[in-house]
């Protein structure tokens, strides 16, 4: 295993650095506290990747969460207080910068982007101007003390033991974060990152992976302020600011969105940089840096949004691609691997003999007053496939919509395997075997090929929050499963060379090739495809229509299928429905369907029925 | 209860102003700025140099810091803004966030922590209700109203007004009006910054001194004001500054003896969250209530 390395590192962190550190005497005990500040906003700089690089969640406020973190810990151990041992303080400091950070997240569920921002900016100045200053919290203009924490009976106060403190605590939390983003926490939060519907219909609880990534946001943040608060023995309001919480959006946007190393190499470097212009030209440099900053911040955000590590990425798969040349591009037939139901995933209802599939009643959707669907009925039974035709505008995409529980509809029911799912949320559905693909492509476009494949089987590898952070337990044997049916699944596309190509640099014809893999990767029951011919060559949708037919023959699946293409469609479907402003108009044979004189007119209006006349 | 309603007004009209700048901005580009209104502590440095410093006329002074804003609005939009478009509104925001940045540690380096005063335009005290008030802070209310209710009529009257109003929310209908939209972005960043400028002219002597960071403070209630009126609105921008401004002294009065600290922040939170997010459960609640209704019937 790849993980077994990292505890191993931190384990010798944990033992050899405080001697080391302590004996080294190129480290002065001003340069030890410098690099102790490093470390506070390295951990910082974690916190606030992991919502804003992860989860895509905007904060401008971050250091509130490191202030709650600060005062928590000043409050648990201090001698006036309730003098707890200072590794109880830090657990305390996390635990409650995770409860504040989950209150702030819970008006983030309303909330997306921008208007995120502003609330953020909000709490960051009532915690820095009102609730750290008030007497009973912050200790009013003084501050609170913190008292450094024991081994034993010997205090570590020198700045060189506490650097190794801090340093430890890093490293776990690197580990950590590490393990994250390669469980399916890190990819929920991704898909959540890309498009909040296409993560729902993977079956991935939206509004709870964005709660969570603000709870452990704030655990982190909580962390650093306590070590921030360990370090400088007191802790005042002023250190917890806008200004702050802004350079750290600095750190993190310019070492790289989502990039461990480059938020930490820049949290270190933007706290020596001042320390060492200072000691190359002298004082009168002081205060010029953080012009520097702002200016790289500036610059970096126009140029290439995607931080140094970004750029270095970029570099590096241009020179791969200079090497290797244009790889050969995969087939248009895939050889749809024959996977079974995931073992963690329950059996499927088995439908009554003779039930449906799907079974739609009556669903009616209004938009102000546009009825965009209106009335429709449409059954679908085990082992066909059924198309859904009609011109722009008929309501396929809202029924489409309303069937998932992408929408509440106004009005009818939605029953599945027998079971009326009417009023569950998308993710639910999706768990009991929905699956569908999107018109605009549904998949996380900035991850690769292999990682939407992982992605997809979010509901296939269902291990807690703490096995995924520590990688023991569950989630090893869970992981190992999920990758070889994405490695499986690579096989049968015929995409081994673009396994780790992000999906956004494929074709548009690939890209739809790889989300109906993605879709079928957990064998739904119900596949449900939206246009997928959209964009396709003739030759390309030839071979798609054979695709299908695997789909319905070798792999058993009942298929639900949008689509313009008329050939396609009539040389696929065992069914046919035909909708118009939002009515199902006619359904049958579809040979039968497509010469009814309704249809025709729905497609061609009426004057051509009375040329025909 | 006059004392509220002054102070409220007084404080509410800048916040207004500086909202107004907020909506320009996103009307015509639909980008958030969260440097705008620093550009406002920017040029009283400049005004404070040309008057105190150089003993030039209250209104050279006031033109000169006018024509800085402006010109580092437009720099901005000609630098950055216009190499993202069609970037996300996010990595946007964030470069004005590094505008904010860069101006603020221009202003530490230049002036340090010296607080330095600029007279107003009009020193004469009135009393209203009994509060004693100054004709700058009157012309600070007034300025906003007019503008917040003005503004659009006069923008209507022209296609590059319209433009204005419309570039971000349909810019290929902009363009084929033949407006230009490189003009329109350059026109409402440079508008933005001179609405910061001169909201930060007409309350620095009503609070006295200034330091680096300070418009910034006021701009972020003006952003609120923005967002409570809906961040599209004119009139909503002015009516959400007067609102936020009338709750807060409200909130002075009745809990400023207390020793609560921040109070305005925490004002500002409140309403805030309590616009926004009823503001998107309203429509839920509704509809809940209009399908029961149905049922009933």
């Amino acid at each position: 295993m790849r993980r077994a390395p990292w505890i191993l590192v931190a384990l010798i962190a944990a033992i050899v650095l405080p001697p080391l550190i302590g004996r080294s005497a190129l480290l002065s005990d001003t340069n030890a506290l410098l690099l102790c500040r490093g470390c506070v906003m390295a951990l910082a700089g974690l916190s606030l990747n992991l919502l804003m690089g992860y989860a895509g969640q905007v904060s401008l406020g971050q250091f509130a969460f490191v202030g709650v973190g600060a005062f928590t810990l000043a409050h648990v151990t201090g001698v006036t207080d309730l003098r707890l041992p200072w590794v109880v303080g830090m657990l305390a400091s996390a635990a409650l910068g995770a409860v504040v950070a989950f209150l702030v997240g819970l008006p983030a569920l309303r909330l997306r982007g921008l208007y995120l921002a502003i609330v953020t900016i909000g709490v960051v100045y009532a915690c820095s101007e009102s609730l750290f200053i008030a007497q009973g919290i912050g200790g009013g203009s003084a501050g609170k003390v913190v008292p450094p924490p024991y081994v034993a009976a010997d205090a570590i106060s020198r700045n060189c033991d506490l650097l190794a403190v801090g340093l430890v605590l890093l490293v776990v939390m690197w580990h950590l974060d590490t393990n994250l983003t390669r469980s399916r926490l890190g990819r929920a939060f991704h898909a959540v990152k890309a498009d909040e519907r296409v993560a729902a219909s993977f079956g991935i609880d939206v509004a709870s992976y964005k709660l969570l990534a603000f709870v452990l946001s704030g655990a982190v943040a909580g962390l650093a302020g306590g070590f921030f608060g360990t370090t400088i023995g007191t802790v005042q309001a002023a250190s917890f600011t806008y200004a702050d919480s802004l350079g750290l959006v600095v750190i993190v946007v310019v070492g790289g969105l989502g990039s461990r190393p480059g938020v930490v190499g820049v949290a270190f470097g933007t706290t020596v940089l001042p320390s060492l212009l200072v000691t190359l030209f002298g004082s009168g440099i002081r205060g010029y840096d953080l012009i520097f900053n702002a200016a790289v911040l500036v610059y970096t955000i126009t140029r290439n949004p995607t931080g140094i590590a970004g750029a270095i990425r970029e570099a590096r798969t241009k020179a791969l691609e200079r090497r290797g040349g244009e790889p050969p591009l995969p087939p248009t037939r895939p050889n749809l691997p024959s996977l079974g139901r995931p073992s963690a995933l329950p059996a499927p209802r088995r439908a009554a003999a003779g039930q449906p599939v799907l079974a739609v009643r009556d669903i009616g959707v209004r938009f102000g007053g546009l009825r965009a669907v209106d009335g429709a009925s449409i059954t679908v039974d085990r082992g066909t496939i059924v198309g859904l035709m009609g011109p722009n505008g008929a309501g396929k995409t809202t029924l489409f919509n309303a069937i998932t529980g992408a929408l509440r509809p106004d009005s009818g029911t939605v029953t599945f395997l027998g079971e009326d799912v009417s009023h569950l949320p998308t993710h639910l559905r999706a768990a009991r075997g929905m699956g569908r693909t999107f018109q605009l492509i549904g998949l996380a476009k900035d991850q690769s090929v292999y990682e939407n494949l992982l992605i997809a089987q979010h509901l296939a590898a269902p291990y807690s929050v703490g096995s995924a952070l520590s990688g023991l337990g569950a989630s090893r044997a869970l992981e190992r499963e999920i990758r070889s049916r994405a490695d499986q699944t690579i096989e049968g596309l015929g995409f081994e060379r673009f396994a780790s190509t992000p999906v956004g640099k494929l074709s548009h014809g690939q890209q739809r090739i790889v989300e109906i893999g993605c879709c079928l990767v957990t064998s739904p029951e119900l596949v449900m495809l939206d246009e997928p011919s959209a964009g396709m060559s003739p030759a390309a949708s030839e071979d798609l229509a054979l695709t299908l037919q695997d789909v319905r023959d070798k792999l058993g699946r009942t298929v639900l299928l949008i689509e313009h293409n008329v050939p396609l469609v009539l040389g696929v479907a065992d069914e046919l429905y035909v909708m118009a402003a939002g009515e199902v108009i006619a359904n049958g044979e579809p040979l039968d369907v497509v010469t009814r004189p309704e249809v025709v007119t729905a497609y061609l209006g009426s004057s051509y029925e009375e040329a025909l006349k | 209860m006059g004392q509220v309603l002054v102070f409220g007004l007084i404080s509410g009209g800048i916040y207004g102003l500086f909202a107004l700048g907020v909506v320009m901005v996103f009307r015509g580009t639909g980008v958030l700025s969260f440097a705008q209104g620093e550009i406002g502590t920017a040029a009283l440095y400049v005004a404070a140099y040309l008057i105190n410093d150089q003993g030039l006329p209250w209104v050279v002074g006031a033109l000169g810091a006018l024509v800085f804003g402006i010109g580092v609005g437009v720099l901005f939009e000609l630098l950055v803004v216009r190499r993202m478009i069609g970037a996300d509104p996010v990595s946007t925001a964030v470069a004005t966030v590094g505008l904010l940045l860069l101006i603020t540690t221009i202003e530490i380096q230049y002036a340090g922590s010296t607080l330095i005063s600029v007279r107003g335009p009009i020193s004469q005290h009135f009393a209203v209700f009994g509060v004693e008030v100054t004709g700058t802070q009157v012309l600070g209310v007034l300025l906003a109203l007019a503008l917040g209710f003005g503004l659009q009529s006069l923008l209507r009257r022209t296609d590059f007004g319209l433009g204005i109003l419309a570039a971000a929310q349909d810019p290929t209908a902009v363009r084929l009006v033949g407006v230009p939209l490189s003009r329109v972005s350059a026109t409402v960043w440079g508008a933005g910054a001179a609405l910061s400028v001169i909201a930060a002219l007409l309350v620095e002597p009503g609070i006295g001194v200034f330091a680096p960071g300070f418009a910034s403070q006021l701009y972020l209630v003006g952003l609120a004001a923005a967002v409570i009126g809906g961040l599209t609105s004119l009139p909503g921008a002015v009516i959400g500054g007067l609102a936020l401004g009338l709750v807060e002294a409200a909130a002075n009065k009745w809990f400023g003896q207390s020793g609560v600290h921040g109070l305005r922040y925490v004002v500002v939170l409140i309403v805030l969250l309590v616009v926004l997010v009823g503001r998107q459960l309203l429509p839920e609640l509704r509809a809940r209530f209009d399908t029961r209704a149905e049922a009933v019937a």
